[in-house]
C-alpha cells in the first residue's frame, strides 16, 4: 500500500505543474492587471511602473512562473495584493468557519440522502418512492439563491428561529449562526444526492446475489444492509469524496448572504480582484485537496471491496 | 412534514439558548459596512469602507464639522486652523498638547502607556505616504506639492529603502507643537486632504514593533480602540480609555436643533461605548437586520426602495409609525459615459460625441436604475461643491433625438452611415450590464450599433487605461469639497493612467486649471471653475449622466445621526437612547 501511495503522490507532481501553468497563463493574460486597482485612479504612469517593478510584474513570464513554482513547494503565497493580510493568516482563518458549517451540513446531507435513497428503492415504483423522487426533483430544479433568499426571509427574520446573518468565532455560540445556512445547504444536495445513491442501490438490487439472498431466505433488512447498501459503496465512496475538497473551500453564496467568513467568499473576491496570489494559493490547496481525495477514494475502494488491490 | 417542523423548531429553541452571553453595553451602536476591509493602516484606505473603519482610531490635523452644510474645515488634532502665508505656499500648524497615543504593547519605554503625539510625528507619518516600497494609493495627496518629498521619494527608489532619519525640506517639526509645510506651489485643496485618514498620525513604535501586521493593530489618538477585528466578518471597537476632552459641536445647520441634532452639544466625545461593524455584503441580510432592529442605520438597498418610500419621496406610514427617520442627503459624486479623446472616430467628433449625449435619456435611466434617487448632471461638478451652478442647463443634456440626428449629419454619418460600430465597455454585473443594454437601446435611433464588452473591475480598469474602448461608464465620488476634484479629472497632465481617464485635453482648459490652483476659495476662482465647465459642457469629453442622491434610515433610538459621503469620523457622535430601544 505505501508503494502505491509513494506512486500516486509523484504521480501527482504532473498534474500539480499543470494546474499551475494553466492557472497562471490564465490570470496572466485575461485576468486583468492588478497594478491599476492597488495604485487606485489618481496613479501616474510612473507610480504604476514603480508598482509593477516592485511586484515583478515587469519580469519576464517564465521568471515570474518560476517564482511562482517555488511558492507552491515553500506554500509562501505571501500577502494579498488586494487586501494586503498574509494568505497564510487568510486560509487559516477562513478554513475554521467553512469546515464548521460545511462538515455538519455534509453529514447530515450524507446519512439523509443515504437513508432515503434506501427507503426509496426499497418501496421502487411506489407512491413514496415517486413522491421523494419529484420532491428530490423540485428541490434541484431550484437555485441556492432562492433557498437562501426564502430561508433567511421567512425562518430568520419572520419565525424569527434563527439570526439573519452574522458569525461568532467562540464555540456554543458560533452554532447559533450555522444551523439555516447549513439546512440549506442540505435542502440543496439533498435531491441531487438521493436521486444518485438511488440509482446507485437500484443497481445493485437487480443483482443475481441479491435474488439468491432473497431465495435462501434473508430478511429485506439484512439484503439491502448487510448486501445491497455494502456492494453500492464504491459509487456512494466516489461521490463523497469528490466533495470533500469542496466542503474546505466552502459555499460561496452560503458564506456571502450569511456573513461567514469562510474560505469560498474569499476565493471568489480573489478572482474578481485579479490577487493572484490568493488565488495561486487557493488553486494549488484545490488540485492537492482534489489528489488526496482521488488517492483516499482509492484506498477505500479495497476496503469496502475486497476484489479491489494496489496492484 | 409535521416532524420536521418539530425537529427545526427544537434546533431553533436549543440554540438560541446558548446565543450570546451577552457583555456589550447598552450604549452599543451596530451598524454595518457593506464590503470586507482591506486592513486598518492609514495609508491604504482608498476604498470607503477602509477609510471609514481606520478613521475612528485615527485623527488628522483638521476634520469637518460635523453639523455644518456646505461642509467646513475645522481643527482635529491642530490647536486652530493654520497660519498660511508666502502666498499659499508655507502653512503652519500648532498642535494641541496633551495628545496621547493609545495604549499599546508597542510602547516598550514606557510599557505599553501611550506616549504623547508629537509634531515629528506627522513627519513621519507623511514620508510613509511617500515611501515608494509601501506604495500607497494616497501618495498623490503629497506628489509635486511639498518641497523635498518627491527628491525623498526618488532617493528611496534608487537606494532600495527609504531612509525616514533623512530630512525634507517641505515638511519640519521646529518644536514638538508647531508643523510646518512648504508646498511648492499654493495648494489650497491640501487642506481638505489633511482630513483624510491617508494623512493621519501614526507612531513609529507601533509601525516598527507590528512591521507588517501593523495593518491588523491600528494605535491612534482617535477615540475608538479596536477590540476585535475580522476583516470579513467584523470589527469591534471600544471607547478609548485616555482619549482627551472632545465635545459634540453647538452649532449646526438650520433645522439641525429641530431634528434633535444639537441635543448633545458640549457632551464629551464619544458618545458611545462600543461600536459593533458587522460587514454585510449582500443587500438582503441588510435590509432584514435594519427593519428586526439588529441595525440601527441603513443606506436604503435598490430592491426595498419603493417598499420602504412612497411616490412623493416620503417614508411610508407603517415606517414613520414605528419612528423610523429618514435623512436625504446628495452625494457628492458624478456618474457619466467617459468618451476616448485618442480615438480617432470618437475622440476626433465633438457634433458626434454631443449628438451621443443628447440622444441619452437620463431621466428615464434615473427612475430605471436609481428609483429616481439622483439629479440630472449639467457638469462635472455635483452640487454643494464650488463652481456648480443651479442655472447651468447643458443643451446636449436636453434628451433631444430628433436634433440628435442632426449633429448627426453634422458629424459626417447621416443616420449613422459610416460609422463603424462603437466599442463600449463596462463591468461584469447585473446592474451595468442592463445600463449597457440602455445605452445600445438609445443609440439604436440614430443608427449607431454598440458593441458592449463587460470586464471584471481590474480588467476594466486595464481596458480603459489603455484605451480598449471608445466609451465606457463611470463615476467619480469627491475626495474633497472643491470643484476642482473634479476639473482635475481633464486636465492634460492628469492623462491616463492618472485621473484624465479619457485623455480629454485643451489648452484653454489647463492654463485656466492652472491658474484656478493658485487661488484660495473665492468669487474670482468660482467664476473660473465654471468657465471651465462651459468649455466641458461645449466640447463634451463625457456624457455628464447624474449626482446621486442617498437615502438613509435609522432607528428611532439612534441619535445625532446626520449622514455624509466625505466626513467618515462620525461614529463619535452617535449615542443610543437605551431607554427608548428597550
Amino acid at each position: 500500500m505505501l508503494a502505491y501511495v509513494v506512486r500516486k503522490v509523484l504521480s501527482a507532481v504532473p498534474t500539480l505543474f499543470g494546474v499551475a501553468l494553466i492557472v497562471f497563463i490564465l490570470f496572466n493574460t485575461v485576468g486583468g492587471d492588478p497594478t491599476y486597482q492597488m495604485l487606485g485612479r489618481h496613479a501616474t504612469a510612473k507610480q504604476v511602473a514603480e508598482l509593477r517593478h516592485e511586484y515583478g510584474f515587469d519580469q519576464p513570464q517564465y521568471i515570474q512562473f518560476i517564482t511562482y513554482l517555488k511558492q507552491i513547494v515553500t506554500f509562501d503565497y505571501g500577502r494579498s495584493y488586494a487586501t494586503k493580510q498574509k494568505i497564510s493568516d487568510m486560509i487559516l482563518d477562513g478554513i475554521g468557519p467553512s469546515l464548521s458549517l460545511m462538515i455538519p451540513a455534509f453529514l447530515v446531507t450524507t446519512l439523509l440522502s443515504l437513508g432515503l435513497a434506501l427507503l426509496v428503492a426499497y418501496f421502487r415504483g411506489r407512491w413514496i418512492d415517486r413522491t421523494i423522487v419529484i420532491v428530490c426533483v423540485f428541490g434541484m430544479s431550484l437555485s441556492m439563491l432562492a433557498y437562501i433568499l426564502f430561508g433567511q426571509y421567512f425562518f430568520a427574520y419572520k419565525m424569527g428561529w434563527f439570526p439573519i446573518s452574522g458569525y461568532e468565532p467562540m464555540w456554543p455560540e458560533r452554532i447559533q449562526y450555522l444551523i439555516l445556512p447549513g439546512l440549506i445547504f442540505v435542502a440543496v444536495s439533498l435531491g441531487y444526492d438521493v436521486r444518485f445513491y438511488r440509482t446507485a442501490i437500484l443497481d445493485e438490487t437487480n443483482q443475481d446475489y441479491v435474488r439468491t439472498a432473497r431465495a435462501k431466505g434473508l430478511s429485506e433488512g439484512r439484503v439491502y444492509f448487510k448486501h445491497v447498501l455494502k456492494n453500492s459503496m464504491i459509487p456512494i465512496l466516489t461521490n463523497i469524496v469528490i466533495e470533500i475538497p469542496l466542503l474546505i473551500l466552502g459555499a460561496f453564496l452560503l458564506e456571502s448572504f450569511f456573513g461567514i467568513p469562510g474560505l469560498g467568499s474569499m476565493t471568489i473576491d480573489a478572482v474578481h480582484n485579479s490577487d493572484f496570489p490568493v488565488i495561486k494559493a487557493m488553486t494549488t490547496l484545490d488540485a492537492m485537496l482534489f489528489i488526496f481525495g482521488n488517492l483516499l477514494t482509492d484506498i477505500l475502494y479495497t476496503l469496502v471491496d475486497p476484489r479491489v488491490t494496489f496492484e | 412534514m409535521g416532524r420536521l417542523k418539530v425537529l427545526i423548531m427544537a434546533l431553533a429553541v436549543v440554540f438560541s439558548g446558548c446565543s450570546f452571553k451577552s457583555t456589550e453595553p447598552p450604549n452599543t451602536l451596530h451598524v454595518y459596512v457593506s464590503a470586507k476591509l482591506k486592513g486598518l493602516d492609514p495609508i491604504y484606505t482608498d476604498d470607503l469602507y477602509s477609510g471609514i473603519q481606520t478613521s475612528q482610531p485615527y485623527e488628522t490635523l483638521l476634520q469637518y464639522n460635523y453639523l455644518k452644510r456646505p461642509l467646513e474645515l475645522e481643527p482635529l488634532l491642530a490647536e486652530s486652523m493654520p497660519v498660511l502665508s508666502e502666498g499659499g505656499k508655507k502653512i503652519v500648524f500648532r498642535l494641541k498638547k496633551g495628545v496621547f497615543f493609545q495604549d499599546n504593547p508597542c510602547f516598550k519605554e514606557t510599557k505599553g502607556k501611550g506616549r504623547e503625539m508629537r509634531a515629528e510625528d506627522f513627519v513621519y507619518s507623511f514620508k510613509r505616504l511617500a515611501d515608494p516600497a509601501l506604495a500607497s494609493p494616497g501618495w498623490w495627496v503629497f506628489e509635486d506639492k511639498v518641497v523635498g518629498l518627491n527628491a525623498w521619494r526618488e532617493l528611496a527608489l534608487k537606494s532600495g529603502k527609504a531612509d525616514y532619519t533623512a530630512p525634507v525640506e517641505g515638511i519640519k517639526a521646529p518644536d514638538p507643537y508647531t508643523l510646518e509645510i512648504h508646498l511648492t506651489r499654493p495648494a489650497y485643496q491640501l487642506l481638505y486632504s489633511l482630513t483624510m485618514v491617508y494623512t493621519a498620525v501614526v507612531p513609529h513604535e507601533a509601525v516598527e514593533f507590528y512591521g507588517k501586521e501593523f495593518l491588523n493593530h491600528p494605535v491612534g489618538t482617535g477615540p475608538w480602540q479596536l477590540a476585535e477585528f475580522n476583516p470579513s466578518s467584523r470589527i469591534i471597537w471600544k471607547r478609548n480609555p485616555t482619549y482627551r476632552k472632545e465635545v459634540y459641536p453647538s452649532v449646526g445647520e438650520s433645522g439641525d436643533k429641530e431634528a434633535g441634532l444639537l441635543e448633545d452639544a458640549g457632551k464629551a466625545l464619544p458618545l458611545a461605548d462600543q461600536v459593533n461593524v458587522q460587514i454585510i455584503t449582500e443587500t438582503q441580510p441588510q435590509w432584514l437586520n435594519f427593519v428586526a432592529g439588529k441595525l440601527d442605520a441603513l443606506s436604503i438597498p435598490k430592491d426595498n426602495f419603493s417598499t420602504v418610500i412612497n411616490e412623493k419621496r416620503e417614508l411610508r406610514p407603517e415606517f414613520k409609525e414605528k419612528g423610523i427617520q429618514l435623512r436625504v442627503t446628495p452625494l457628492y459624486d458624478t456618474t457619466h459615459a467617459t468618451f476616448n479623446m485618442v480615438d480617432p472616430i470618437i475622440g476626433k467628433n465633438k457634433y458626434l460625441r454631443q449628438a451621443i449625449s443628447l440622444a441619452y435619456d437620463q431621466e428615464t435611466f434615473n427612475d430605471l436604475f436609481y428609483n429616481g434617487r439622483a439629479i440630472l448632471a449639467e457638469g462635472p461638478i455635483p452640487p454643494g461643491l464650488s463652481g456648480y451652478s443651479a442655472e447651468l442647463k447643458n443643451p446636449y443634456r436636453r434628451f433631444n433625438v430628433s436634433k440628435a440626428k442632426e449633429l448627426m449629419a453634422k458629424a459626417g454619418y447621416p443616420e449613422g452611415k459610416g460609422l463603424p460600430p462603437l466599442e463600449y465597455a463596462t463591468l461584469a454585473d447585473s446592474f451595468y450590464r442592463q445600463t449597457a443594454e440602455y445605452f445600445q437601446k438609445l443609440m439604436e435611433p440614430l443608427g449607431i450599433k454598440v458593441n458592449v464588452t463587460a470586464y471584471s473591475w481590474p480588467q476594466f480598469l486595464e481596458a480603459m487605461k489603455n484605451k480598449k474602448a471608445q466609451i465606457w461608464e463611470f463615476a467619480w465620488g469627491a475626495d474633497y469639497p472643491d470643484g476642482e476634484n473634479f476639473l482635475q479629472l481633464f486636465y492634460s497632465k492628469n492623462f491616463s493612467p492618472g485621473p484624465n481617464d479619457g485623455n480629454y485635453s485643451n489648452p484653454d482648459f489647463d492654463r485656466m486649471y492652472e491658474h484656478s490652483l493658485t487661488l484660495p476659495d473665492s468669487p474670482e476662482r468660482t467664476a473660473l471653475y465654471r468657465k471651465m465647465v462651459d468649455l466641458l459642457v461645449e466640447d463634451c469629453p463625457w456624457i455628464f449622466e447624474a449626482h446621486r442622491i442617498g437615502f438613509f434610515l435609522s432607528q428611532p433610538w439612534f441619535k445625532n445621526y446626520k449622514p455624509s459621503d466625505l466626513d467618515h469620523r462620525t461614529y463619535k457622535y452617535y449615542r443610543i437612547d437605551t431607554a427608548l430601544k428597550k
